[in-house]
């Protein structure tokens, strides 16, 4: 996020794309909620109608896929109605020319007929983005997680530069993440390209650094990305050391995967459960959840916030970090931390980004406006940074990137008519490795479903909360199927929480060129119904009625 | 409502009013409580929120204000200039102590009973404030729904003093509307519509309703079907949420004698509003998904896969040894690239930077990224 959390609720203009906020970031979601009740005009982009969309000025419910198409016809209402911020083109900027020449193609009446948003519409929000001074984007998977997801955030950069909408409260591109630390996990350096705070591992000088800090040689070649590493396990990746993540339920097309596993030579996990992966593994390691542990996670307006100890870990189970000492040192390395915060200490070191930053620092600022620190925050006196690109952008020149619309990998033909969506709710998290293990989450979601439109339904002889089977080229699972309107026709979404219907069984791996992450947003597939029981009781799966309720 | 960005026109020289003597410049728009709580002058409220718009509901705040025949609720009263306000005098105590008494006549003063939820704001106030306890007693009669089968929200409607908190919060924060005030007078309860379960509303079970209930009528109901301690008995450790992005600041619960001395987590809270990024807010992960810390599915012993294929429990220093020489194996006979490392974003930082320096400096390969990456 180039802005942070508290500035939404002063925000006076809010494009929301891609996020099914008030399930994925209910909290965020609190302080949209907040700016529309001030009189904050929102606008939500979704493909399929999501809670947001009930509060929001306009809903443009798109057809998947077709991000590009949309916002690049908005850049071209901006274009052509004069709305551009000349003045900070000229001086933060290059490459706008480009983008000018490109977006011309894409006038909203050709956009109207391929994203199945009026014309009109399109301009009064591209106007109405362009002339509010508090403008901010808000987006998350629904852009990302698409063969053209690097493009997807392309055009919104674009947006937000021939707006000049960077580096002023409010007003910025925020990206909110998806897990607790996803934002810390790369920060830390856990990336194949990237040593802590975003130094390049193949950069000489900070290649040389980090040998001499660390007292040994490092390889100076990038690694393999997780996109990747996943398909070329059982191949060249003979061996593979897992922590705190169910990788064979949670990455795309998994029954590959698992043959992968299948063929690795030595798999070690690091888990608090006994997850899907674990029948894989040759030997598990009993790790700590995070009542159990000290440390910092950072979210996703940057901001670096203590975890703290609460409760010893069950039996003989450890705190992750000391298992990682451990095998480090079972392993012939001579490591010697004696706690979290000494790790920490060895970590901003070297990373000037975060070495103003201490667990001792952070202890002494629990209480707003300082819960915490947002990095850069590069001394021990620096107070951090609320928003970014505040004195011009960070890279000297923020950069245009002209891009065209380009398909998903897999659309719907005549074998598999329909087109599958993934994504989360409100009452489970990702692999529900924890939430599933909660009998209350249970009593509002205790199984998979798929929200199928009841005229698609009714064309294949489904009623609602029958059991069905959806298949794709991949595979298939079975899933309680219910009418809902929250979908289009041809249009189907599922939940990927559950590991009895794993909806990554079916989901396409096809990469984006640039960071490998999968499509799981759009894959082609095709549903029938199949004899089965009952729906279970606990079975509440729109977070809101009318919409989605049965025909 | 109280409308707070109208500029305060025509400029001129700060305006201040006068509290218990004491001269307190305030802003366009605050209310006499604000100006107080700024001051540290307190006043007690029970039905005002900052995250809400004032109510002036409980009357609890009450002050003398020079010029006014009657006492004004300060949560809802906008700072004038020049203005004398005096919030200990004889006449704001007689009222003060009137009306716990009379909150009193229908409220359970039992702690067993009236702290089932949370702690009792209103008898400690009643206390505070010397109020008379034998003003006779009447059961209330406002309507339970003992019935609800939602596995986290209880309605204690003997300590509900309807302050509205709740159905406000529920409006105006998280904006579902789910529960609402019904009945009139005495009967005035909290009710869903047509009585229904609040997993049959639009509630999304973000527990807010619990966190600002004053008495703790609206109270969590796990951790008393659990018996477990009263809150003013738990340590509170404050964390960070281990969910989503937005990285919510909690307050762990922590009864630290239970498994046998380990310490159980069992309740969570939220900060007080105003002091975190999330604003005193929760979803209902962050406030009620924690029956995973204690699940007796964890791992409790390091495991190894045996001949038969079957994991068992092993020592940690075997579990150890066997896999630094597993993975070292793959590295000599394919090399450092053979391997992958797949760290976590839900660990913390120190462990993914630990993670990635196993993988570069002990195992020599790039092969590493954190599982959010696809």
């Amino acid at each position: 996020m180039t802005n942070s959390i508290g500035e939404i609720r002063n925000a006076d203009f809010l494009f929301v794309i891609g996020s099914n906020t008030s399930e994925a970031h209910p909290i965020i979601a609190m302080e949209m909620k907040r700016a529309v009740r001030r009189g904050a005009t929102m606008v939500v982009a979704d493909p399929r109608k999501i809670w947001m969309s009930t509060i929001a000025e306009k809903y443009l419910q798109l057809k998947p896929g077709c991000d590009v198409w949309l916002l690049n016809a908005m850049a071209h209402v901006i274009c052509e109605e004069g709305l551009v911020d000349e003045t900070f083109v000229a001086e933060n900027t290059e490459g706008f020319e480009a983008v000018r020449e490109t977006v011309k193609r894409y006038s909203p009446e050709a956009a109207e007929e391929h994203t199945g948003i009026s014309a009109e519409d399109i301009r009064w929000v591209a106007r109405k983005y362009a002339t509010t001074e508090k403008a901010g984007i808000y987006y998350t998977l629904g852009i990302t997680e698409h063969t053209h997801g690097t493009d997807n955030v392309y055009a919104l950069a674009n947006l937000v530069l021939m707006t000049g909408h960077l580096g002023k409260p409010s007003s910025g591109m925020n990206p909110l993440r998806g897990q607790n630390n996803v934002q810390g996990a790369n920060d830390a350096g856990a990336t194949p390209i990237f040593l802590p705070g975003y130094q390049r591992v193949d950069d000489p000088e900070v290649h040389a650094r980090y040998e001499e800090a660390w007292g040994t040689n490092i390889p100076a070649e990038p690694g393999l990305n997780l996109n990747v590493m996943m398909k070329e396990v059982g191949k060249s990746i003979k061996g593979l050391f897992v922590m705190g993540e169910d990788v064979v339920l949670s990455e795309p097309n998994c029954m590959e995967l698992e043959k992968g596993m299948n063929a690795a030579e030595f798999v070690v996990v690091q888990d608090a459960f006994l997850n899907e992966t674990c029948r894989f593994a040759d030997v598990v390691f009993p790790a700590s959840v995070f009542a159990e542990k000290e440390g910092v996670f950072t979210n996703s307006e940057r901001r670096v916030q203590r975890v703290r100890k609460a409760v010893e870990p069950p039996g003989e189970a450890r705190e992750d970090w000391r298992i990682l000492i451990d095998l480090a040192n079972a392993s012939g390395a001579d490591w010697s931390f004696d706690s979290a915060s000494d790790v920490y200490d060895e970590l901003v070191r070297d990373a000037d980004k975060f070495s103003g930053i201490s667990h001792a620092r952070l202890d002494a600022t629990v209480e707003l406006p300082k819960t915490g620190l947002q990095w850069p925050c590069p001394t021990p006196d620096h107070p951090g940074t609320t928003f970014l690109h505040e004195e011009g952008i960070l890279r000297g020149k923020g950069l245009f990137q002209a891009v065209d619309y380009r398909p998903p990998a897999e659309l719907p033909d005549e074998i598999y008519g329909l087109l599958l969506s993934t994504g989360r709710t409100l009452y489970h998290y990702n692999c529900a490795t924890q939430t599933r293990r909660e009998s209350g989450l249970d009593a509002k979601q205790s199984e998979a479903w798929v929200e199928i439109h009841p005229r698609d339904a009714k064309k294949r002889g489904i009623e609602d909360r029958d059991m069905v089977e959806i298949s794709t080229r991949r595979g298939s699972v079975q899933v309680r199927a219910l009418y809902s309107r929250q979908v289009q026709p041809r249009c189907i979404w599922m939940p990927l929480h559950f590991f009895e219907a794993r909806a990554n069984v079916i989901t396409n791996d096809a990469g984006d060129p640039v960071t490998d992450t999968a499509e799981y947003k759009v894959c082609a597939a095709e549903v029938r119904k199949i004899e089965a029981g009952e729906a279970r009781e606990g079975l509440y799966p729109g977070t809101f009625y009318g919409i989605d309720a049965p025909v | 409502m109280i409308e707070r960005s109208e500029p305060d026109l025509p400029k001129r020289a700060p305006k201040s009013i006068e509290l218990d003597g004491r001269k307190m410049p305030f802003q366009a728009g605050e209310t006499i409580l604000e100006v107080a709580q700024r001051a540290g002058v307190e006043i007690p409220t029970l039905c005002h929120d900052p995250r809400l718009e004032p109510a002036g509901a409980c009357r609890t705040c009450l002050v003398e204000v020079e010029g006014q025949r009657r006492l004004l609720p300060a949560c809802k009263t906008p700072a004038q200039d020049g203005a004398e306000v005096r919030t200990e005098t004889e006449r704001v105590d007689r009222h003060r102590k009137t009306l716990f008494a009379l909150y009193l006549t229908d409220h359970p003063q039992d702690l067993e009973v009236a702290e089932r939820g949370a702690p009792n704001q209103l008898l400690e106030m009643a206390a505070r404030y010397e109020a008379p306890k034998d003003w006779g007693f009447m059961e209330s009669l406002r309507d339970n729904r003992d019935a609800d089968r939602n596995p986290y929200i209880h309605f204690n409607a003997d300590t509900c003093i309807s302050c509205a908190r709740c159905t406000r919060y529920c409006e105006e924060v998280e904006g579902v509307s789910a529960i609402s005030l019904a009945g009139r007078g005495a009967e005035t309860t909290i009710a869903t519509a047509d009585n229904l379960s609040l997993l049959d509303t639009t509630c999304e079970m973000c527990g807010g309703c619990v966190d600002v209930c004053p008495t703790g009528a609206m109270g969590e109901k796990l951790p008393l079907t659990r018996e477990a301690k009263p809150e003013r008995e738990l340590t509170k450790v404050r964390s960070t949420c281990n969910f989503c992005g937005v990285g919510c600041q909690l307050d762990l619960n922590v009864d630290p004698d239970a498994n046998e001395g380990r310490g159980a987590v069992v309740k969570v809270t939220s900060p007080p509003a105003g002091t975190t990024t999330n604003d005193g807010n929760l979803c209902v992960k962050g406030r009620f998904a924690y029956d995973f810390i204690h699940h007796d599915e964890r791992i409790t012993s390091p495991l190894i896969r045996n001949d038969a294929g079957e994991l068992i429990p092993t020592s940690w220093e075997n579990a150890l040894s066997v896999a630094a020489a597993g993975l070292h194996g793959v590295s000599e006979r394919h090399g450092p690239n053979g391997l992958g490392f797949v760290s976590s974003s839900r660990c913390t930082m120190e462990e993914n930077y630990l993670v990635q320096k196993l993988s570069r400096a002990v195992f020599k390969t790039n092969n590493i990224h954190q599982c959010a990456a696809t």
